[in-house]
């Protein structure tokens, strides 16, 4: 049986082999499009995956806020009825939470609790800077550093300085190296702040944040955390805690059950970045999209050489009919060629997109001052999506003539032979 | 229809016909009773347009009869399907047409060892030394590797005769065999079938409207509208 295959698979092939051009113009659809298909998802996959990387790893995985998603009824509404009461109340004075997480320090143990997870208190606060006649605001960041280390990466992203020196100095405080510049700014100088409550203190640049590609905005500032407490006049008071996990991915769980036991607003990365994700997705299906156009296309190239090639073919057909070839051999004959053109575009494809690849690889692009590589997945997946596909479009492609040349009947070309 | 003290036939009809559904009706063949024996060779004549290689296909399993039976070895081979016929085409039957039809991709010896690879009873060396004692039987030796467009007429067609006998089979249906050929090669062509029939104790049954042809025939089938209307012993 199997050398029957083989012996068809000769005829096919030989057929091929006479039919250079048309068998070359073939190779070069499937080829093509292999080869832009797996550039293209090298791109897509290796920069979406840069992407995620950059969401899960600039920020704490989880951010605990001072905030409550729904806010409780107000006493006079819990008191009086709601909706359906029979008195309506209008226009009396809401009562404002006191802003701060209540018991952070029962919060904090129970994400140090939890297998895997790391928690870091902080308190955010707004300050204006002042230096001669120009003022500037900065968000304040008071944090415990080395906690807040193991929680975000902003420790990486430090152009100069580090997070230990907050320690060292007296009002120390890290800021933006886009901010530092604005102002004429240098480490080691002295900028005054003053926050809303009315307090002014000196702050010491100690550090300074590289800008771009980075989660953490150019105009934050990064104070220890009882010296925030003191500026922003809120001692004790902490408003958020991020929290890092060993499973990134199990963030949407552990914020969901810390939020449905403290109801402080838990937020997960993939919460925090819902939109950007659902954007990933979208871009996944333009891509797939772009790429079974590419294969269809490739695959009509495979529909012409067959079809051309069984009405060439027709009084070859009906000789081996005669002799004794079955109407599926002369079928499968059809097939191989369609199989051996997708196959012969997949190997050149490979090689194509290989090239390709590299030649994106090795592009170099300057960002801030240092040199980024074009972000590539080449995983050994898309190349086999990409010849399974291919195998799979130019068989169908194939099949579709060559069942035209398992009908022809051999009388009718006998009968009117040339 | 066969003569007293002959074999029996390998193959035989009764009642063929074949009507193709057209409006009205087109009828190439009818009611023909036919029996061929081995060692013999039998020629179909009539003027042109009669139905000869209609008949022909019929009785070459290629074509499929509207009426009547076909008999291989006396089994009924009217109910078969087409794969079934195509296994006995590979193994019992060789054709050779008026026009050559060798595939122009493989080379002399490759066409003659198309069959003997689709019959797999051989393999690897033993196809080819068959393929070249075939070629070698029809007076080809020495040229097993030219291309079917760089032989002759006469040639190519000992090429489509040697492929014809490759599986060995116990029938050879000839259209005209020599209708295309010059009177040299015909001769060598007609010699060689009767040779087949009488020295190899095949059945040879050739459509031909050649006169000589038929002359030396053993067995002479005249046809007239679709009708065999004489058998003539010879
Ligand atoms: N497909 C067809 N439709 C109509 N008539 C046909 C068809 N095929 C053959 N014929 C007719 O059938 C008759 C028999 O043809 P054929 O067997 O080739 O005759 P021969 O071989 O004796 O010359 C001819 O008259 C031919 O014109
Ligand atoms: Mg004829």
């Amino acid at each position: 049986m199997s050398s029957n295959l083989a012996l068809l698979f000769h005829i096919a092939w030989r057929h091929l082999v006479v039919r250079r051009r048309q068998t070359a113009v073939a190779i070069g659809g499937v080829a093509v499009g292999v080869g832009f298909f797996l550039a293209v998802s090298a791109l897509m996959v290796g920069s979406q995956n840069d992407f995620i990387k950059t969401l899960i790893s600039a920020a704490p995985h989880i951010i605990i806020y001072d905030e409550l998603r729904s806010p409780p009824p107000q006493p006079g509404v819990r008191i009086y009825g709601g909706a359906d009461a029979a008195v309506a109340l209008h226009g009396y004075k809401l009562r404002n939470e006191v802003r701060g997480i209540k018991d952070w320090q029962a919060i904090l143990r129970t994400v140090n609790d939890t297998p895997g997870a790391i928690g870091s208190p902080s308190l955010s606060g707004a300050v204006t800077l002042r230096l001669g006649g120009r003022e500037e605001p900065l968000g304040i960041v008071g944090i415990e550093p080395g906690l807040e280390s193991k929680v975000s990466d902003v420790a990486d992203k430090l152009r100069a300085g580090s997070l230990d020196d907050l320690e060292r100095a007296q009002g120390g405080v890290i800021v933006g190296e886009e901010l530092a510049r604005r102002l004429g700014l240098n480490m080691g100088d002295i900028v005054n702040a003053t926050a809303a409550s009315g307090t002014t203190k000196p702050l010491r640049i100690v550090g300074l944040v590289k800008k771009g590609n980075t989660m953490i905005g150019q105009s934050s500032g990064y104070m220890l955390l009882r010296e925030a407490q003191s500026l922003l006049a809120r001692p004790f008071i902490i408003n958020r805690i991020g929290v890092r996990l060993t499973d990134a991915y199990a963030a949407d769980d552990v914020a969901h059950a810390l939020e449905s036991r403290y109801a402080y607003k838990a937020e997960s990365w993939q919460e925090r970045s819902s939109d950007f994700l659902s954007f990933l997705v979208t871009r996944n299906v333009i891509m797939y999209a772009v790429v079974s156009a590419i294969l269809l296309v490739a695959s009509f190239g495979i529909y012409t050489a067959v079809s051309n090639s069984v009405a060439d073919k027709r009084r070859d057909i009906a000789i081996l009919r005669s002799m004794g070839f079955s109407q599926g051999d002369l079928q499968l004959v059809f097939v191989f060629e369609g199989l051996a053109l997708a196959m012969a575009g997949v190997v050149v494809g490979w090689v194509l997109g290989t090239a390709l690849m590299e030649a994106l690889g090795s592009l170099k692009f300057p960002v801030s001052g240092e040199d980024q590589r074009i972000p590539l997945d080449r995983s050994t997946r898309q190349y086999l999506i990409a010849a399974v596909a291919s195998l799979l479009s130019g068989g169908i492609a194939a099949w579709l003539p060559a069942r035209k040349a398992a009908r022809v009947d051999p009388v009718d070309i006998l009968r009117g032979a040339i | 229809m066969s003569s007293p003290g002959a074999s029996p036939p390998v193959l035989a009809c009764t009642g063929l016909g074949r009507t193709l559904p057209a409006d009205p009706p087109v009828t190439l063949v009818r009611d023909v009773d036919l029996a061929i024996q081995p060692g013999k060779f039998t020629a179909i004549v009539g003027p042109s347009g009669c139905g000869k290689s209609s008949l022909l296909y019929l009785l070459g399993l290629i074509d499929r009869p509207t009426a009547g039976q076909l008999l291989l070895d006396g089994r009924d081979l009217t109910p078969l399907s087409g794969d079934e016929r195509a296994a006995i085409r590979l193994e019992h039957f060789g054709f050779v047409f008026q026009f050559h039809f060798l595939l122009p991709e493989f080379n002399a010896l490759e066409n003659v060892a198309l069959p003997i690879r689709r019959l797999g009873r051989l393999h690897g060396a033993a196809v080819e030394a068959r393929a070249r004692e075939l070629l070698g039987e029809v007076g080809l030796a020495g040229k097993e590797l030219k291309s079917p467009d760089k032989l002759s007429g006469g040639e190519r067609q000992r090429v489509a005769i040697a492929r014809a006998l490759a599986n060995d089979p116990r029938l050879i249906l000839g259209d005209e065999p020599t209708g295309n050929l010059d009177s040299v090669n015909s001769a060598r062509v007609v010699d060689l079938f009767v040779a087949l029939a009488h020295q190899q104790g095949r059945a040879v049954v050739c459509v031909t409207h050649d006169m000589g042809i038929a002359e030396r025939a053993d067995v002479r089938v005249e046809m007239l509208d679709g009708r065999v209307v004489a058998v003539k012993a010879q």
